[in-house]
C-alpha cells in the first residue's frame, strides 16, 4: 500500500542518522544500520522516507509479530494443491532484495529470529528446512533497525552485527521544534501538497544515491587507508575484524557521495563515528573511567599513556596479530604526549620514526594531526556510547522467554503431542496435507487427514516474582534499610514492564510478619502501599522467613513462575530467647532452601568484625549472599541482578 | 432488545474525560485517549456513550474496512483491485462507531486470518477481517488495557503507527488501512502499561469518583431513571445530546480553517524543554489538541487558553518518571509559560 509519506528532506536536523541512511543505501556490504534515540524523534519516520532512494524504490518491514515462515519462506500451498509440489513461497527476507529490511522497535524482536536475519543478510544466503521445502535462497537486503533503548538494550553480539550506528536526540532549540511542529502539521492538512514542495530535493537525493552506487565499484583504497582503518579499529579495542572491513565499505561509500574514487583520512574518520560507536569494547570504556577518576582533568596526555599502556596488554592478551599495530598506535601517542609537555624531546624524534616507517612514508607533521584527530574521533565516540547503553543502571538481559505455555504469541509448529490440548495451526496443517491432495479425493476441496496435523508452540516472556523479606525491627538502620527497598521496589516495577515481572514485600518486626505489598506490577499500588513504612521492635526473623515461605508456595502453586526471594536484614535478633529464635530462623532456611527458589540474601549489617547471623542464613538457605555497605536503593538492585543474571546461568 | 445506551450528556461530572473524548471525535487524527482510573468511575460507560455522538461518513458499499471513497490512497487492498479493474466504487453512509477489542482477543481475531471455511470447502484462500480493519476510521476501544498480552500491544503499536494492518500469515498476505482512534480505559493498581504504549496516546486522564455528597447523589439518582426506564431516561436527554452533536459536526467542519500561530508553536516548543519531555510528539500533540479544542469552542484561531485547557490531557503522561522520585506533578513550569 502507498501512502503519502513524509519527505525526508523535510526531516529537520538528525544529520548523522540521515548520513548513515544514505551511506547504507549506498553500499550494501555494510552490515546495515542500527539507529537508537530516544521515543518521538522520528527515527521511524525516517527510515520509512528513505524508501524513494532505494533501487527499488520501497522497503519492506518485518514486524515484531513475525512468524518464521513469514520471515524466511515456507511451502506454497497453491502450487501444492495445484501440482502436487513442494515449492517455496519466499519469506520477507527474499521479497527484501536490493532494499532496505526495515524493523521498528529492533530491541523487541525476538532475539534469535533477528540473529537468524542479520546472519542471513550478512551472508547474503541462508538455507531453509521446513514443511518439506528444502532451499537455499540467495537475498541482497539491507538491515535497518530502529529501538528506544529505555526499552532495553541488544546483546554486543547482536550490535556488533550491524554494520553501523546512530543516534538520534530531540531538538533542543526552540525555533527548530516550532519548525518541526509547523512541518508535521502541514503535512497532516495537506499531504500532496507538502511532499510537493519537497519534490525537487527528493529528486536531487535521489540522484545523488543513484550516482553514487554507480560510482562505488570504482572507488579504490589505498594500503595507508587499510592501515589507518585497522589503526582506528585497533584504538576502539574492537573485537574480530568486521571493524576494519565496516570501516573500509563506509568510507568508501563516503567518497562516492563526495563524488571520488578514492577514500581520504578524512573518510575513514567520518566513517569512524558510525562504526565503531557500538563495538568499542568494554573494557576500554572502564579504562577510560577509571583513569578519569584517578586523574585531575587537566592531564588528559598522562590519561592517553595510561590507555594505551591498558590497551596494548589487553591486546596481547586477546589479539596477538594485531600487536604490531596497536604497539604502532601507542608509540604515536607517547610521542604526541612527550612532545606536547616538552620533555625528552630526542626520545620523541626516535619514536617518530618508528611510527612513520610503517604509514607509507607520511610526513611526521601530518601524522601528528592524524594521532590528535584519532583522539578526538575516539572522545566522541565515548560520548556517543552513551547512546548505545541507554540510561545508566540497564541491564543488558533481555527477558527470557518461557516456551510451551498455553496463551502467548505462536512461535513455531510441531507434530503433536498425545495428551495435550490441540492448538490447531491452521495453516501448517494445510502445508503438511497439500502436496497429498491429489491423492486423496473426497467431497470437500481438501482432505485433511490426522497425520497432516500440526499445533502451535506457543511462547511468552519469562515472568518472575520478586519477593523482598525486610527486617524492619528497631535494631539499627531499619528505617534507611525500608527506605532502600521501598525505592528498590518501585524501581524494579517500572523497569519491569518489558519484563512483566511482579514484586512484593514483606517486613518482620515485633512479634509477626506483615506483607506490606502483594505480589502486583503496580507502580501505583505499591506507592500507595508502601507510603508509611511502620518500623521498630523485636526480630522475629524465623516468622518472616515462615511467612516468606508460605507467599511462596502460593506463588508455585498459581503461576508456576520463578521466584525470586531477597531478604534484606543485618541479622541481629534482639528477641530475649536468642538461642531458641536463631534455631528457628535456621531451620526456616534450610526449608526455604528446599524449594526451587532464588534466594538471596544482603546483609546491611555495619559492625566489624559481623556477629550476626545473616552469612549463616544465607549458606543454610543455598543464597547468594552480598554485603552492602551503603544503604541506597541501586546498591539492591545490582545485586539482585547480579544474582539472577548468576542463576539464570544463560544470561 | 437491546437496552438504550446510558447517553453521554447524563453523565455527571467527569468533565475532563469527556472533554479528551469529545476533542478526539471532533479530531481523529489527534491519537486517542488513555483513561485510568479506580473502577466504578464511569470510564466504561463513557466511552461507550460516546458512540452516540459520532458523525456519519461516507464509505465504500460493502467494505470490510469501510475505505473512505474520497481518499484512494487509503483503500484497503480489495477496494484497490476493485478500484484497479475499473469498477464503479458504490458508497453508503455509515455511522463512526465504538469497536471493543477484549483483553482476551487472540491474535488472528485481531489481525484477521484465514477463512478456514472458505478453505476447506472449497480450497479457497480468503481472508476474514479481524477487529483492527472494523476499526478503521473508528473508535478502537480496549477496556484493561494494561492486561492485554504483549504480542497483542506488538500488534496495535505497529498499525497505530503505521496506520496500516499487514497481515502475513497463514499463506496470506493482504494490507488494509488500521486507521482508528484508540481509547484505552485502565485501572493502574492492576498494573503498569508499557511505556511505548502510554506514548501513543495523544491525551491522557485520570479520573475520580465524584468527591461532592450533592454530585454524588445525583449520579445514584439518574442511574436508578435510567435502570428503571432506558428509553425514556435517554428520550429526556436526547435534546442535549442533539445539540452536543450539532457542535461537534461544527467544529469538525471548522477545523479545516483553524490557525496556528508562530507564536503557538514556540510556546509549544517552550513547554517541552522546561518539562523535558522526550522527543517531539509532546509538542505536535499539544498544538492539535489546541487546534480541536479551539474549534470545538467555534473558533478559528489557536490561543493560549486552548493550549492551557489541554496542557495537562497532554502532557500528564509524558512527564518522565524517574525509578526514586514520587509525589505530585509540578505543573508551574507549563502554566508559567502559558501566562
Amino acid at each position: 500500500m502507498k501512502y503519502p509519506r513524509y519527505p525526508f528532506a523535510a526531516v529537520v536536523g538528525q544529520e548523522q542518522a540521515k548520513k548513515a541512511l544514505l551511506l547504507a543505501l549506498v553500499n550494501p556490504r555494510m552490515g546495515g544500520l542500527l539507529i537508537s534515540g530516544k521515543r518521538g524523534t522520528a527515527k521511524s519516520v525516517l527510515v520509512r522516507a528513505a524508501a524513494p532512494f532505494t533501487p527499488t524504490g520501497s522497503l519492506v518491514e518485518l514486524p515484531l509479530g513475525a512468524t518464521d515462515d513469514m520471515v524466511f519462506g515456507s511451502l506454497d500451498v497453491d502450487a501444492a494443491l495445484r501440482d502436487g509440489e513442494r515449492r517455496l513461497r519466499h519469506g520477507l527476507l527474499h521479497r527484501a532484495a536490493h532494499t532496505l529490511l526495515y524493523m521498528d522497535e529492533v530491541n523487541l524482536l525476538r532475539e534469535e529470529v533477528l540473529k537468524s536475519v542479520l546472519e542471513s543478510a550478512s551472508a547474503g544466503m541462508f538455507s531453509l528446512e521446513r514443511d518439506g521445502v528444502s532451499a537455499v535462497e540467495e537475498i541482497s537486503c539491507i538491515p535497518v533497525g530502529t529501538m528506544d533503548p529505555a526499552e532495553g538494550v541488544l546483546s554486543p553480539a547482536l550490535l556488533d552485527s550491524f554494520g553501523m550506528f546512530a543516534a538520534m536526540d530531540d531538538v533542543e532549540e526552540t525555533e527548530q521544534r516550532a519548525e518541526i511542529a509547523r512541518r508535521v502539521l502541514a503535512f497532516e492538512r495537506a499531504p500532496e501538497a507538502f511532499c510537493r514542495a519537497y519534490a525537487l530535493q527528493e529528486t536531487e537525493l535521489q540522484q545523488k544515491a543513484a550516482r553514487a552506487r554507480e560510482m562505488l565499484p570504482a572507488v579504490e583504497v589505498s594500503h595507508a587507508i587499510l592501515h589507518l582503518a585497522a589503526q582506528y579499529a585497533a584504538r576502539a579495542l574492537c573485537v574480530g575484524n568486521r571493524a576494519e572491513i565496516y570501516l573500509v565499505e563506509a568510507a568508501r561509500a563516503l567518497a562516492a557521495l563526495a563524488g571520488r574514487i578514492y577514500v581520504m583520512p578524512q573518510d575513514i574518520e567520518e566513517a569512524a563515528l558510525f562504526v565503531l560507536a557500538h563495538r568499542m569494547s568494554r573494557k576500554k570504556e572502564q579504562c577510560e573511567e577509571s583513569s578519569r577518576r584517578q586523574r585531575e582533568p587537566q592531564e588528559p596526555q598522562a590519561e592517553s599513556q595510561e590507555e594505551s599502556e591498558d590497551e596494548a596488554n589487553d591486546a596481547a592478551e586477546d589479539e596477538r596479530p594485531d600487536d604490531n599495530l596497536t604497539r604502532d598506535a601507542m608509540g604515536g601517542e607517547s610521542k604526541e604526549q612527550e612532545a606536547d609537555t616538552g620533555e625528552a624531546q630526542e626520545e620523541a624524534a626516535q619514536t617518530d620514526e618508528e611510527r612513520t616507517s610503517p604509514a607509507d612514508g607520511d610526513s611526521g607533521s601530518e601524522d601528528r594531526d592524524e594521532t590528535h584527530s584519532i583522539e578526538t574521533v575516539m572522545a566522541r565516540l565515548s560520548l556517543l556510547r552513551k547512546a548505545v547503553c541507554g540510561r545508566k543502571g540497564k541491564s543488558g538481559r533481555r527477558a527470557i522467554v518461557q516456551l510451551d505455555v498455553p496463551a502467548g504469541r505462536p512461535w513455531r509448529t510441531s507434530l503433536p503431542r498425545s495428551g495435550r490440548r490441540i492448538d490447531l495451526a491452521f495453516a501448517a496443517t494445510l502445508r503438511a496435507a497439500a502436496p497429498y491432495q491429489r491423492q486423496r479425493h473426497g467431497d470437500q476441496a481438501i482432505v485433511i487427514r490426522a497425520e497432516d496435523l500440526r499445533v502451535w508452540i506457543r511462547a511468552r516472556r519469562a515472568a518472575a516474582n520478586i519477593l523482598f523479606l525486610v527486617d524492619a525491627s528497631g535494631s539499627m538502620g531499619a528505617k534507611e534499610r525500608m527506605k532502600m527497598v521501598k525505592g528498590a521496589v518501585l524501581a524494579l516495577l517500572r523497569e519491569a514492564y518489558q519484563k512483566r515481572d511482579r514484586v512484593g514485600l514483606i517486613a518482620f518486626r515485633r512479634t509477626s510478619a506483615e506483607t506490606l505489598l502483594p505480589m502486583t506490577r503496580s507502580v501505583e499500588l505499591a506507592e500507595k502501599e508502601l507510603r508509611s513504612l511502620p518500623t521498630g521492635g523485636k526480630t522475629p526473623l524465623a516468622e518472616g522467613l515462615a511467612a516468606a515461605l508460605k507467599m511462596m508456595d502460593e506463588l508455585a502453586r498459581k503461576e508456576g513462575a520463578e521466584t525470586v526471594l531477597v531478604l534484606v536484614t543485618d541479622g541481629r535478633t534482639n528477641v530475649p530467647a536468642a538461642g531458641k529464635a536463631k534455631e528457628e530462623a535456621l531451620r526456616a532456611a534450610e526449608e526455604i532452601a528446599r524449594r526451587d527458589a532464588h534466594c538471596i540474601v544482603l546483609d546491611t549489617e555495619k559492625n566489624f568484625p559481623k556477629v550476626g547471623l545473616a552469612p549463616e542464613i544465607a549458606q543454610r538457605m543455598h543464597a547468594g549472599y552480598a554485603t552492602l555497605e551503603r544503604l541506597c536503593a541501586e546498591g539492591v538492585l545490582e545485586a539482585v541482578r547480579r544474582f539472577r543474571a548468576l542463576g539464570n546461568g544463560s544470561a | 432488545m437491546v437496552k438504550k445506551t446510558y447517553p453521554f450528556s447524563a453523565i455527571v461530572g467527569q468533565e475532563e474525560m469527556k472533554k479528551a473524548l469529545l476533542l478526539n471525535i471532533v479530531m481523529p487524527s489527534l491519537g486517542g485517549v488513555l483513561i485510568q482510573g479506580e473502577k466504578g468511575t464511569a470510564k466504561s460507560t463513557t466511552v461507550r456513550a460516546a458512540a452516540e455522538l459520532l458523525p456519519a461518513m461516507r464509505a465504500v458499499a460493502g467494505c470490510a474496512c469501510r475505505c473512505d471513497p474520497a481518499a484512494p490512497e487509503f483503500f484497503c487492498d480489495d477496494c484497490r483491485r476493485k478500484a484497479a479493474a475499473g469498477a464503479r466504487m458504490e458508497e453508503e453512509s455509515v455511522p463512526m462507531r465504538v469497536v471493543e477489542l477484549p483483553v482476551s482477543a487472540t491474535e488472528d481475531r485481531v489481525v484477521g486470518t484465514l477463512d478456514i471455511e472458505a478453505a476447506i470447502r472449497h480450497g479457497r484462500k480468503e481472508f476474514e477481517a479481524g477487529i483492527l480493519a472494523e476499526a478503521n476510521r473508528s473508535i478502537l476501544y480496549v477496556d484493561e488495557i494494561n492486561l492485554l498480552d504483549d504480542h497483542i500491544v506488538d500488534i496495535l503499536l505497529d498499525s497505530a503507527a503505521m496506520g496500516v494492518n499487514t497481515v502475513e500469515r497463514e499463506g496470506i498476505s493482504y494490507a488494509h488501512p488500521a486507521r482508528f482512534v484508540l481509547v484505552g480505559t485502565m485501572n493502574p493498581e492492576e498494573g503498569d502499561i508499557r511505556p511505548q504504549l502510554l506514548d501513543r496516546f495523544a491525551l491522557s486522564v485520570t479520573v475520580t469518583g465524584e468527591r461532592e455528597a450533592k454530585d454524588r447523589i445525583e449520579v445514584v439518582k439518574r442511574r436508578i431513571a435510567y435502570e428503571q426506564d432506558a428509553e425514556d431516561f435517554a428520550a429526556s436527554y436526547e435534546e442535549q445530546q442533539e445539540a452536543l452533536r450539532e457542535r461537534i459536526e461544527r467544529a469538525r467542519s471548522l477545523l479545516k480553517s483553524v490557525a496556528v500561530a508562530d507564536r503557538i508553536l514556540e510556546k509549544a516548543a517552550h513547554i517541552s524543554l522546561a518539562l523535558g519531555v522526550d522527543g517531539h510528539r509532546a509538542d505536535i500533540t499539544l498544538i492539535k489538541a489546541a487546534m480541536a479544542n479551539a474549534a470545538f469552542s467555534g473558533r478559528t484561531e489557536v490561543a493560549k487558553e486552548d493550549m492551557k485547557a489541554v496542557s495537562r490531557l497532554v502532557l500528564a503522561h509524558r512527564l518522565r518518571r524517574r525509578p526514586f522520585e514520587e509525589g505530585e506533578v509540578d505543573w508551574s513550569a507549563v502554566d508559567d509559560v502559558l501566562a
